[in-house]
């Protein structure tokens, strides 16, 4: 068994585990089941251009008090065909661009970053203009109230912000029949904000960060809603999953993703009550919950874990690699920790590669004695492997008992094998999920790691130093088949890797030639104690 | 349910990794095997347990070499073996060996399977 081979099984092994993850994954739980009334479609009014709310039910046996719920098809475009939609105030700042429509929502952030920016030269918009919902919306319980807010324009104090490295506040109102609703929103210039709603009759209302940014969805990575719950742990839910009845009391995180972006509200201080309701494709729509006054920090743009840990080192809970979080976060901070002292991030993988083989050395090494200490018992495994022909069981067993008598074991081990797989997907979900890694450079073309290489150089120079190392790896396989299916592994492997990430398909690269020049040098080691070995006789 | 759940998993994970021809234990019977057997014949907790120390064990910083698993079992009142159609023979699969010194432990041996008849 030699390295190689362990690697290639762990690698299948990942995948199988990868599979079973994806299809055993467990679903969001579902709360308040029993208050929810089922809204029937004739409620929503075909006419109505507000957008619609579920009245409010009855109040829960539970203490929790939830007495409504945003109702679950809120897909009804909630404008209507007046001027709502125009732009009543524009905030600058060094980083994103944001323009606030006359809802009082935020109608477009651009991320002002040019290594995000499209092929297109556009630079990504967080609100999508697909999706109704946008960030800061109101919407009421009381229809009547509901469908009057969506009528009339907020006021805004100034058209125009900008940010000049400092925060500043604009304030909004809207005056209805009934009520007036203010909104104070203080931007602070790496893209969170502080937003204060005040009403002037207290009535219920919900506020929601929007939909989830639509700039980069794929079907590898989380897309939609993640809550950081009153237990502080993160509940997902996936876009397509969405119950549309999910309420989370008491959470300090409510955070809507795509890929790289996020629209969310935060407040570790006083918890927020979270009401998840979804579109006509199970999408979550989130808001949160209040009467009278809320005032709440938020968050737009890219999910870099520098910026989130300035604001708080627990909204970097908003990064999520998936079931391998636990794993993947470390991978992540060691590999940002190398590229603060390399500078490139192709060459912080190599590291990170040559890094975990040294760790792993003492293990290699012990191997390698043992090695030599089984070269003397060569003829007797001959011996045996005559001697037991056709009862491999008991062939094995013999085996075993020779290893075990003179101390010498040529097996690398199940457990080295099996701890390939969590480092493996851990760096495939820090390549997909990390921004920071978007258009990570590397040499010559490789201006994305990200994603495939586009010239196929990677996983062709992978596959032949896959196999370079079955060549010079002494292998002893009993039954030909076997031997065949090893020699076009690398060939399947090539093509298995060419949709990979650059960066991953580096990361095994790396990996095999160090393993070849391991073999380099084990098969030196022989070949000199055997040269001396002649010397002497 | 759990238990054959569990062996099932074991078997695919056997009869995939061993047409490819990857063998990397270090023990006799192999880890999965190891396993295996544990599920078949000791309670489930316990199998598990022994599973996870062995595959921790599993590695170059150990010797290796043959290691039987070990199983708990109290044969005064447990039926373990199942006779045949014919009611006057049955077949061994597997020899419980008394751990010296520990009651109700044994060592679980399989019988090597037969390619050649005699």
């Amino acid at each position: 068994m030699t390295q190689q081979q362990r690697m290639i099984l762990a690698l299948a092994l990942s995948f199988i585990f990868f599979i079973a993850y994806d299809y055993f994954m467990p679903k969001p739980q579902k709360v308040l089941d029993q208050n929810i009334t089922t809204q029937t479609s004739t409620q929503v009014s075909q006419e109505s251009n507000a957008a619609p709310f579920s009245a409010p039910v009855s109040t829960t046996n539970n203490n929790i008090n939830a007495t409504t719920t945003p109702l679950k098809s809120a897909n009804v475009a909630p404008v209507a065909a007046n001027s709502t939609n125009d732009t009543i105030a524009v905030i600058n700042a060094k980083n994103f661009k944001l323009t606030i429509d006359g809802l009082g929502r935020i109608s477009n952030y651009e991320v002002l970053n040019d290594r995000f920016r499209a092929e297109d030269g556009t630079y990504p918009n967080l609100v999508s203009s697909k999706f109704d919902l946008k960030p800061l919306e109101i919407r009421f319980s009381d229809a009547t109230l509901n469908n009057e807010a969506f009528k009339n324009n907020y006021i805004a104090d100034k058209s125009e912000i900008s940010l000049d490295g400092k925060s500043q506040t604009i304030t909004l109102v809207q005056k209805l029949p009934t009520n007036e609703i203010t909104k104070k929103i203080t931007f602070n210039t790496n893209g969170t904000y502080i937003v204060n709603v005040t009403l002037k009759t207290p009535t219920e209302y919900f506020l929601s960060p929007g939909f989830r940014p639509d700039t980069a969805v794929d079907m590898y990575t989380f897309k939609g809603a993640l809550i950081r719950k009153a237990d502080d742990t993160i509940e997902t839910i996936e876009d397509g999953d969405a119950e549309g009845t999910e309420v989370f009391m008491a959470s300090s995180i409510l955070s809507m993703n795509d890929r790289y972006y996020t629209t969310a509200f935060y407040n570790f201080d006083n918890r927020m009550n979270i009401f998840i309701s979804k579109d006509s494709e199970d999408r979550s729509l989130a808001f949160i919950k209040g009467t009278n006054s809320i005032t709440m920090n938020g968050y737009i743009g890219p999910k870099e874990y520098d910026t989130l840990h300035t604001v708080d080192e627990r909204l970097t809970d908003i990064i999520e690699y998936g079931f391998f979080t636990f794993l993947a976060k470390p991978v992540f901070l060691f590999l940002k920790y190398l590229h603060s002292l390399i500078g490139n991030w192709g060459w912080s993988i190599v590291a990170v590669t040559i890094i975990i083989r040294f760790v792993l050395y003492p293990l290699t090494y012990k191997g390698m004695v043992s090695m030599n200490r089984l070269k003397e018992l060569q003829p007797k495994i001959k011996e045996l492997q005559k001697q037991y022909k056709g009862e491999p069981q008991k062939m094995n067993a013999k085996m075993m008992e020779l290893y075990k008598k003179h101390n010498a074991n040529p097996m690398g081990g199940c457990l080295p094998m099996l701890l390939q797989i969590p480092v493996f997907f851990a760096i495939y979900r820090v390549l997909l999920n990390s921004i920071e890694l978007k258009h990570a450079e590397w040499i010559g073309w490789y201006t994305d790691l990200s994603v495939m290489d586009p010239y196929y150089v990677l996983p062709i120079l992978m596959g032949a130093s896959m196999y370079w190392q079955q060549r010079i790896t002494p292998t002893n396989f009993t039954d030909p088949l076997q031997e065949k299916i090893m020699r076009f592994l690398p060939l399947i492997f090539t093509f298995f890797f060419i949709t990979f990430p650059a960066g991953l398909t580096l990361y095994w690269f790396v990996n095999n030639l160090f393993s070849v020049s391991q073999q380099y040098y084990v098969n030196s080691i022989f070949s000199k104690e055997k040269a001396r070995k002649e010397a002497q006789s | 349910m759990f238990r054959t759940l569990w062996l099932k998993l074991l078997e695919i994970y056997q009869k995939i990794f061993t047409v490819i021809g990857f063998g990397s234990c270090r023990y006799y019977p192999t880890c999965s095997e190891y396993a295996k057997w544990q599920f078949q014949k000791n309670n489930l907790f316990l199998a598990f347990w022994h599973t996870v120390i062995r595959i921790l064990k599993c590695n170059q910083l150990f010797v290796g070499g043959i290691d039987y698993p070990i199983v708990k079992k109290n044969l005064n009142c447990k039926r373990v073996y199942r006779y045949n159609k014919n009611k006057n023979s049955f077949i061994v699969k597997f020899w419980l060996v008394p751990v010296l010194g520990n009651k109700n432990r044994y060592y679980l041996i399989k019988t090597f399977k037969r390619t050649k008849s005699c």
